[in-house]
């Protein structure tokens, strides 16, 4: 359909490619029209068969990252699972063909190209970290396959003009503190904070979600009386809580990564300081987060969550039980998202009603799929457009309380107590 | 001048938190010139046991530092004779990376043994502090300060007060001239190690209650402990305790006065500083090549 303007793009010597890569399909389609039924890859859009359909993917299941894999893999396991348990996909059983890339970009690159190229896999689902991703996304991109990841948020990669790329995680850095500047705007005028201290640790992500917040806030009328940069590995806060102390900000936010943000908070506690109102990025999701700081002192610490267990979207629950149910732990954000990425493509397939790339894509790129982690929606370079969910401590449960369909409570503490 | 005086509270408070860590590595340089790497290790290990008979018993940790000393105690003897004496004979300087290695060795043990999640023990002071007017002073960290006055003092008096400690000292002076007169240099170099890491008992315990920790976090708290004691003049007590001063002092006020982002480059810039002006540390004697242990 687009294929001229493609062609347009690629240039001379992407056209050749082009050229020779449409030879190379049209031949793999007659190869496999000829082939025998017992030839299980041939399937490269032959729609008709009652084999099954093959997905392909390569996934770090060795190497630094395996311990995050594994559960990644078994979301993508338990999707499929029950997918066929469900009637499989446009009538046909699914199974999936892994490889192992052991975390290295350039195995990574030859395994999709080996199971694009030659295992031709009917389908593609994207791998681990934005590294991989950022790797294999072009590969998918090549051979005009609809490439679904279930992570991989830098920037870098909606930068880079993929026409078929879809990000299966509800939302990117960039849309992170949305929910939370909302709950704000919406706040009761005699509760809303109106002033407003930045504690930061050094880290692209969360230096990105200050500036945001920053604007954001001062747009509604917020006041910054302090803001105040430390090192990821900094361990005493007592001079740093000081200082926010003395600029008696009525709302702190804390762009924390891990135990930073638990040192803070026991030296607000030393010194008797207790905001109104706390959000504070990702230490609040830690284990230890409520021993360390005093199981009383949870109450009314807001903090954002890329997938919740407890979120109220359609199946979520359904899934929580039955991934528990195989694999005897609840599922991870990581298992979480593989099986979103199941979802996304599932939809766009049975929507298309055919395996045919083009039509996939299209239909993804122009409606709104229903997952675990929200409604989804993308924009042209497959950002997706959905809500990071915005949670708050209360009774010792992390309890969400936006968006309103996610809501786990319709309660919202907007005075925190005191410590 | 109350945020001077407050920032002045939290520097020294720290220093003596540091200071209390670094006493029993730079009793070990002083007097045996073992640059014993495994200190903070030590130090974790000893935090865990706190933390453990703490969660289960809800004793108070800081009274607890005193039976893991006597625990810690033991470990530093076995240490110092499976390990530290053996490589000692080949060559002193191997010390050094036996004691690196035991460090790594031990926080993959305990990482087994303990899991990886971070740990802290929270006893109902842990988040509290004492008020004098404006002025706030954090309670866990005065006691681990006093702690580690305590504990300075303690060990000079051992050093220059018993007979265990004059042997000891004359070890160190001439190891030759000490077998001469009858000391047993074996047993008061073990017993002296071992002094040594005890101290990490109450060290232990102290940094349970003030931070969390994993099995990793020894490498932060020896990078401290090095700082400390460079600073301050390897092997000298009261330099310990000056160099652990500076260095809380100077991240109190980077934090207040400057930026806090450049805290945790206050001990290299200091370190650099010293270095220049002053290289054997601010109280430190000059080490001539050859000195102390053959």
């Amino acid at each position: 359909m687009n294929a001229g303007r493609q062609l347009r793009v690629l240039g001379k010597n992407g056209r050749r490619r082009a050229v020779a890569i449409g030879l190379t399909v049209g031949m793999a389609v007659i190869v496999g029209a000829c082939g025998s039924s017992s030839d299980t890859g041939s399937a490269a859009g032959a729609g008709t068969s009652d084999e099954p359909i093959v997905i392909g993917m390569s996934l770090p299941l060795t190497g630094p990252v395996a311990d995050r894999a594994k559960p990644g893999y078994e979301g993508y396991q338990y999707w499929v699972k029950e997918l066929n348990a469900n009637g499989g996909m446009l009538g046909r059983q699914v199974e999936l063909k892994v490889l192992d890339d052991g975390f290295d970009q350039r195995t990574a690159i030859s395994d999709y190209t080996k199971l694009i190229g030659q295992d031709k896999v009917d389908l593609v689902l994207g791998t681990f970290s934005s590294d991989l991703n950022l790797a294999v996304a072009p590969i998918a991109e090549r051979y005009n396959y609809v490439y679904v990841e279930p992570s991989g948020g830098a920037d870098e990669i909606f930068e880079r003009g993929f026409t078929k790329l879809f990000f299966a995680q509800p939302a990117t850095t960039k849309k992170l503190p949305e929910q939370f500047v909302k709950m704000i705007e919406e706040a009761p005028e005699d509760q809303r904070p109106k002033t407003v201290a930045y504690v930061t640790a050094e880290d692209p992500n969360t230096t990105q979600l200050e500036e945001i917040l920053k604007a954001d806030l001062e747009a509604l009328g917020l006041e910054t009386v302090h803001s105040a940069t430390y090192a990821a590995d900094a361990s005493n806060f007592d001079a740093i809580a000081n200082a926010v102390k003395a600029a008696e900000p009525d709302l702190v936010v804390n762009g924390s990564i891990a135990q930073d943000g638990i040192q803070l908070i026991r030296s607000f506690q030393k010194l008797g300081f207790s905001p109104d109102m706390l959000y504070q990025t990702n230490t609040p999701t830690d284990p230890a987060f409520a021993e360390a700081i005093g199981p009383d002192n949870t109450e009314g610490i807001l903090t954002y969550l890329a997938y919740s267990a407890e979120a109220a979207y359609p199946g979520n629950a359904e899934f929580v039980s039955g991934y528990e149910k195989e694999f005897g732990a609840p599922p991870s954000e990581d298992a979480a998202n593989s099986y979103t990425a199941g979802q996304v493509l599932a939809a766009g397939v049975e929507a298309a009603g055919s395996l045919d790339q083009d039509a996939i894509a299209e239909w993804l790129h122009s409606n709104t799929v229903d997952t675990i982690v929200g409604p989804l929606s993308w924009d042209a370079a497959g950002a997706s457009q959905g809500d990071m969910l915005l949670a708050q401590f209360q009774d010792g449960v992390l309890e969400v309380i936006g968006p309103p369909d996610a809501a786990t409570t319709q309660k919202i503490i907007y005075k925190k107590p005191a410590w | 001048m109350t945020l001077l005086l407050q920032t002045l509270i939290f520097g020294v408070l720290t220093g003596g938190v540091y200071a209390l860590m670094a006493s029993g590595f730079t009793l070990i340089f002083g007097v045996m010139r073992v640059i014993n790497l495994s200190h903070g290790a030590l130090l974790i290990l000893a935090a865990y046991l706190t933390w453990w008979v703490w969660d289960r018993t809800a004793i108070d940790p800081l009274l607890l530092g005193t039976g893991v000393s006597v625990v810690m105690y033991g470990v530093g003897w076995l240490l110092y004779k499976t390990v530290i004496a053996r490589v000692q004979r080949i060559d002193p300087e191997l010390t050094l990376v036996a004691s690196f290695a035991f460090a790594i060795a031990a926080a993959g043990v305990i990482a087994l043994v303990a899991g990886t999640e971070a740990r802290a023990a929270t006893p109902s002071y842990f988040n509290t502090s004492f008020h004098v007017g404006e002025l706030v002073v954090p309670r866990a960290q005065l006691y681990a300060c006093v702690g580690a006055l305590a504990i300075l003092g303690g060990l000079y008096a051992l050093l220059h007060g018993t007979a265990l400690g004059r042997g000891i000292r004359a070890c160190a002076t001439s190891r030759t001239g000490a077998e001469l007169v009858g000391i047993d240099v074996e047993r008061s170099m073990s017993q002296m190690f071992a002094i040594g890491c005890a101290t990490t008992g109450f060290g232990g315990a102290a940094l349970a209650v003030l931070y969390q920790f994993v099995p990793d976090s020894h490498y932060v708290w020896i990078g401290r402990i090095l700082c400390v004691v460079v600073l301050g003049g390897l092997g000298s007590f009261a330099g310990a305790a000056l160099g652990a001063a500076v260095l809380g002092i100077g991240e109190a006020m980077t934090a207040a006065y400057w930026d806090s982002r450049w805290i945790t480059a206050v001990p290299y810039m200091l370190i650099i500083v010293i270095l220049i002006l002053r290289p054997q540390g601010i109280l430190g004697a000059r080490l001539r090549a050859g000195s102390g242990a053959p």
